[in-house]
């Protein structure tokens, strides 16, 4: 088997004297969607930051491809081929599908935008992906239903080739059947041999679109299972208390914060 | 179902069937011009515009001036067919996962959701109710009214009332499905075996288009097979035709779960890709076609790791071609993943040991264009099918 695409070994990152993230390993394998789950402040989104680039690591490795890298900011990050999609459905309102999926990676023909190309990459894209609730991809981002946002996000980690796409809770500001319509493109992300994380509180959605889950609690890294071996008492318990019977952190009475 | 007819054909069963012909046109082969469709269906012209009248107005189809002319005089008006007009449910149960969508007039897909199934959720009531409950969130979604649902079993299910027999990697015995469906949906429910609605489905809109004889295989945890021949299914006794995986090509082989042994499934199915590609045997879909990917770019080492398996997989190919006579065998499900370089490799393969192939002046072997949604289309097809024709 191959090296996993994404490796995290003993990675510290504290912001002044709050100590957020301890010697956490943490792994990623191309078609698994990996599922990162923690109560809130446990690190879950400063661990992507980190892996995004957006907060440097105090120490420890990072391995891409089994490679050691350094992630200085989200363009190093881009160009090994991670993609994070937020819960804000961080989208630019003002500009169109097409637009959004190539902001700041524009394709040029000579001196201009080459527009045609653009759009078509785009439709194959999301056609690719079997995304046929998106009419035009030439209508503002701002007329879309938060679902269509969020596939958009999506649609463009697979445009950019992406080999790790993570995701900061993509269901959460969506209603219960887009809810259903991303975790389906999760799903079918991961089959296409993705590597793929998913933060998430919600547990139904995590057992039923993961393959491995990874508890964080107060910032450590508390379990990394196969989600087949563990039900959903386990995951909460591992979540609330960072342990579950054998499972877990060894003696939670000395974890110090 | 062709019974002989036992009286004259009245003048408005004439206008259903015709209108029912124009229809199938359209849903299958998309938008086209009046005078294409008048071409094709032969027709009268006058009777094309009555029968596309009388769909606008019922607002199935909408007429467009065409954008692009080709050739001189009035333009023939575009017909197009209206996917909200027309929609089904199709249902997709694998081994591993449920897929659901709302398929249009068309075939375009309207609204999707899908579900891993584990051990403990794979008894068939409780996929039920969550088909159910998806059904419901979908349809509530897309804003539409649901005129059937077609559903896709991995098992040997009878065609009649949609009864799962078997489907032992489901562990399902005896599962009345189509009545089940039929009832909790208050619908017309239809049931297949999986590879047989993916040879329809390749057949209709994949890499089998306008191809009259085609073999497809998929492999999901077990293998099976769909046959069109002459541009119909073959079916056999009560359409149990198909369980291709459990030819035996290995008399010493591996136990296979059908009570035999050294089935070509246990050679070429996803347990014996995992053994050869080195993987842990619950690797998911993803890892195994991540790992495929990797390996279509080292050539050298695909060939030491799979050439076995490519020797397996054109043994059973050799049999099929030689059987079956088809001119084009489509690969779909995880075979889909399978490097181009393997896939040419066999093609050779069967090229040289098939009698059949050689007279054909070679077979041709692809994976499927539909990809994932293969069996999804394809039960949307199954229904399509009961109500284009009394729509």
């Amino acid at each position: 088997m191959s090296e996993p695409i994404l490796s995290l070994r003993g990675v510290n990152k504290s912001f002044g004297p709050v100590h957020v993230l301890h010697d956490i390993d943490f792994t990623v394998r191309a078609g698994e969607v990996t599922a990162l789950v923690g109560d809130n402040g446990a690190g879950k989104s400063t661990l992507v930051k980190c892996i995004a680039g957006i907060h440097p690591v105090d120490s420890g490795e990072i391995l891409f491809d089994g490679k050691p890298v350094h992630i200085h900011g989200p363009r190093d990050a881009a160009a090994l081929g991670i993609e994070v999609v937020y819960q804000d459905l961080a989208l630019a309102d003002n500009l169109d599908v097409v637009q959004n999926m190539f902001l700041g990676r524009e394709r040029l023909s000579g001196f201009l935008l080459d527009e045609a190309e653009m759009e078509l990459a785009a439709r194959r894209t999301l056609a690719s992906l079997s995304v046929r609730t998106v009419k035009s991809v030439r209508t503002p981002v701002s007329s879309l239903s938060g679902g269509q946002r969020q596939t958009v996000a999506i649609a463009k980690a697979v445009l950019w080739d992406s080999k790790v796409v993570l995701l900061d809770e993509p269901t959460a500001a969506l209603g219960v059947a887009q809810t259903r319509q991303v975790l389906d493109l999760v799903r079918r992300l991961a089959e296409q041999g993705l590597g793929v994380v998913l933060i998430s509180h919600n547990m139904n959605d995590v057992l039923e679109v993961s393959d491995r889950i990874a508890t964080l609690y107060l910032g450590r890294m508390a379990a990394e299972l196969p989600t087949r071996e563990l039900n959903h008492s386990q995951v909460v318990e591992l979540i609330t208390a960072g342990r579950s019977g054998d499972l877990g952190l060894a003696r939670p009475d000395v974890v110090t914060i | 179902m062709t019974t002989t007819p036992t009286s004259a054909a009245r003048p408005d069963d004439l206008r259903r069937h015709n209108r029912a012909l124009v229809l199938r046109r359209l849903h299958v082969s998309g938008p086209s011009t009046r005078a294409a469709l008048a071409a094709e269906t032969g027709l009268n012209r006058s009777t094309i515009k009555a029968l596309v009248d009388d769909l606008a107005e019922n607002g199935v189809v909408a007429e467009r001036v065409p954008t692009r002319r080709t050739g001189a005089g009035r333009p023939s008006l575009l017909v197009l067919p209206q996917p909200n007009a027309v929609v089904v449910l199709a249902v997709d149960i694998r081994v591993d996962q449920v897929a659901m969508a709302l398929v249009g007039l068309g075939g375009q897909i309207l609204g999707r959701c899908s579900w891993g199934l584990r051990a403990e959720t794979r008894v068939p009531r409780e996929t039920l109710t969550k088909i159910v409950d998806n059904c419901e969130l979908l349809i509530e979604e897309a804003g539409v009214e649901v005129a059937a649902v077609g559903a896709s079993a991995p098992g040997v299910v009878r065609r009649a009332d949609g009864l799962v027999h078997e489907a032992p990697n489901l562990q399902w015995t005896n599962v009345p499905l189509g009545a089940w469906l039929g009832k909790a949906l208050d619908l017309p429910a239809y049931v297949a075996n999986d590879a047989e609605l993916g040879a329809l489905a390749e057949h209709l809109r994949g890499a089998a288009r306008g191809i009259d004889d085609v073999v497809y295989i998929g492999a999901d945890v077990g293998v099976g097979g769909g046959v069109i021949s002459s541009n119909a299914p073959l079916r056999g006794t009560d359409g149990y035709v198909g369980e291709i995986g459990h030819m035996v090509v290995r008399p010493d082989g591996l136990p296979c779960y059908c009570g035999s042994q050294g089935c070509w499934e246990t050679e070429v199915g996803e347990a014996a890709l995992i053994r050869a590609l080195g993987l842990p045997d619950d690797a998911p879909r993803g890892v195994i076609a991540a790992e495929l990917h990797q390996l279509a770019t080292q050539p050298a080492e695909l060939m030491q790791r799979l050439g076995e398996f490519a020797q397996w997989l054109a043994i059973g190919l050799c049999n099929l071609v030689n059987l079956l006579c088809p001119r084009l065998v489509v690969l779909g499900d995880l075979f889909t993943e399978l490097p181009p370089k393997l896939i040419e490799h066999v093609t050779d393969l069967v090229r040289k040991r098939s009698m059949v192939s050689r007279a054909l002046g070679g077979v041709r072997i692809v994976t499927s264009s539909l990809r994932n949604d293969v069996k999804l289309l394809g039960a949307a097809e199954l229904a399509f099918e009961q109500v284009l024709a009394t729509r």
